[in-house]
């Protein structure tokens, strides 16, 4: 069924150790491993193939965070604590949209991981924040942000790309970019 | 308003407006630590003296940070939607989806379930046919036995067969007498044969190589092994001297020297050969085969290795191999012997813990302390 991409499951140590060196390989490999899973539960519990991604992402990136601090415990199969993420962010999904939530249909151990999703909706609270302000500041001050300082262009590379005549009218108009941001960002 | 004021107040908004980006630029050089020592030590030489500007550092940092965990996110989220371009999603849903036909459906829920039923079911499937199986190789077993019974039919037992005609009071009285060999397992009188040897005796006599007879009864048998077991019951027998054999714990090897003694005819006779293979008649391995000349007669005899150890007892030869005979193996002597009650053999019993006192010797002395324990066992019926 999913033969290609169960191919090559990496062990759970394997998914520990990757990630905490920033191996992009592991990931690759921990996100094929199990996206038939829980694109099988979501299709079967309501959802489309885009759910499936959403729930699926987030659950990755709570898993990922979780090892990043330090503080993940392999108290169970990686298997089965991505299921059961997923499981409570798609229950919840679903309740959100009043949709009923009495029948589920599972295809795995389940265990409580409810601190974890809650956990992690609280920091998203913050980046939920962050993205409607940089939606708020329009272009081309949410691109000259974004490229700054999520993908790290050099003030050089952002005069040249938006055409100043100079890196000092460019670093102005970034300085100026991102008080407006600061301002919306820090609204009540 | 006057225009001049109005350009005025215009002016030193851009000035605010100027130092304060200068000084957000600042903050965050410094926050990110770009800035030299001096312009650090006067930024918090500021921070110390202006309350705002503090706060602007404090804030400043805060949002970074925000910005920081913002942007990590996001580059993941970029990551992962790169590998999740390379998924054939629409080929995984389509296999995935709820399936129209409510079967597979089924199958797919209960997928694990299922695959516990059917391997209940495969293992219940194997353990009937393993049984209906064994039934079977018991049947075979028992018509292999029927066979061996009927095979023993044509084995000879090496029993001998004395026509006796002796006459009472002119009166010719038809004596059939058969005889076989025995050997003695303890000091006190108890003597082992074949089963056969004695099997439908009226009365039973043991000789030994002096010639005095003795009457001895039948305390146990085995028909299975083919092992009997009597007793001396005479006032006349003297207790034995101690056995001077053991009883062999292991298997003889192929190849191995025996020999045996016997009573095909009146006296004793020795014959010699060795083990030449590790299971009886038709693979029976509660016998060897070995290679000695043996006459009827010899049954129940003693087979023993150049040591003085009990090998086995010779039983029966096959009727179409010349020179050949089989013995029963020496364990099935102990089997035998643990059967009867342990203190009625006496202390001076065959054991397979001493050393043989036939060990060492040369043939001709073995024989001359064996021949002393080896019995003409005679039957009448």
């Amino acid at each position: 069924m999913n033969n290609s991409l169960k191919g090559s499951v990496p062990t759970d140590r394997e998914v520990i150790l990757g990630i905490l060196n920033n191996s992009a390989d592991t990931l690759n490999k921990l996100y094929k491993a199990y996206f038939a899973m829980v694109l099988q539960f979501i299709l079967n519990n309501n959802g489309d193939e885009d759910d499936a991604k959403d729930v699926y992402q987030e659950a990755i990136i709570i898993l990922y965070n979780k090892i990043k601090e330090g503080n993940f415990e392999l108290s169970s199969k990686l298997k089965t604590y991505i299921y059961s993420v997923c499981r409570r962010i798609w229950l919840k999904k679903l309740s959100q949209r009043s949709k009923k939530t009495g029948n589920i249909t599972d295809y795995e151990d389940v265990f409580a991981v409810e601190e974890d999703v809650e956990q992690h909706e609280e920091k998203d609270l913050q980046f939920v924040k962050m993205q409607s302000a940089l939606d708020h500041l329009g272009e081309p001050c949410k691109t000259i942000i974004q490229d700054f300082y999520i993908h790290s262009l050099s003030m050089q590379d952002i005069c040249e790309k938006f055409g100043y005549t100079n890196t000092d009218n460019a670093k102005t108009q970034k300085y100026k970019c991102l008080q407006r941001l600061k301002k919306i960002f820090f609204q009540p | 308003m006057p225009a001049a004021v109005k350009e005025n107040i215009f002016s030193t908004l851009v000035i605010e407006m100027r130092n304060d980006l200068e000084l957000d630029a600042i903050i965050e050089d410094y926050l990110l630590g770009k800035l030299n020592p001096q312009e650090t030590e006067a930024l918090e030489q500021l921070r110390r003296n202006d309350p705002a500007v503090d706060h602007k550092v404090v804030s400043h940092k805060f949002f970074l940070e925000s910005m920081e965990m913002f942007a990590a996110q996001i580059r993941l989220k970029e990551q992962l939607n790169s590998i999740h371009a390379e998924i054939n999603v629409e080929g995984l849903a389509s296999s995935l989806r709820p399936h129209p036909s409510r079967v597979v459906q089924l199958w797919r829920k209960q997928k694990s379930a299922i695959a516990v039923a059917a391997s209940f079911l495969v293992l219940s499937l194997v353990s009937v046919y393993s049984i209906q199986h064994n039934t079977k190789q018991k049947e075979q077993l028992v018509l292999l036995s029927n066979q061996v019974n009927k095979a023993i039919k044509t084995q000879n037992s090496l029993i001998r067969k004395i026509n006796n005609t002796t006459t009472t009071a002119g009166k010719p009285v038809i004596q059939n007498s058969f005889g076989g060999t025995g050997f003695a397992i303890s000091t006190n009188g108890y003597i082992l044969t074949n089963l056969h040897v004695i099997n439908g005796a009226d009365s039973l006599y043991v000789q030994n190589n002096k010639g005095e007879s003795f009457k001895v009864k039948s305390i146990y048998t085995d028909p299975q092994n083919d092992i009997a077991i009597l007793k001396i019951n005479d006032k006349n027998f003297s207790h034995l001297s101690s056995i001077p054999y053991t009883i062999k714990k292991n298997t003889s090897s192929i190849g191995e020297i025996v020999y045996t003694l016997g009573y095909p005819k009146d006296d004793a006779v020795l014959g010699e050969g060795y083990v030449s293979s590790k299971n009886g008649f038709v693979g029976d391995t509660t016998q060897y085969q070995v290679s000695i000349p043996v006459n009827p007669g010899n049954s129940g005899g003693p087979l023993l290795d150049a040591n003085g150890n009990l090998v086995g007892i010779i039983s029966g030869k096959p009727d179409q191999t010349e020179g050949a005979a089989f013995a029963i193996k020496s364990k099935y002597i102990l089997e035998a012997m643990r059967a009867i009650p342990q203190d009625s053999l006496g202390t001076n019993r065959l054991s397979s813990n001493k050393k043989s006192m036939l060990s060492g010797l040369k043939r001709t002395k073995q024989i001359e302390k064996l021949q002393d324990y080896v019995f003409m066992i005679k039957v009448y019926n």
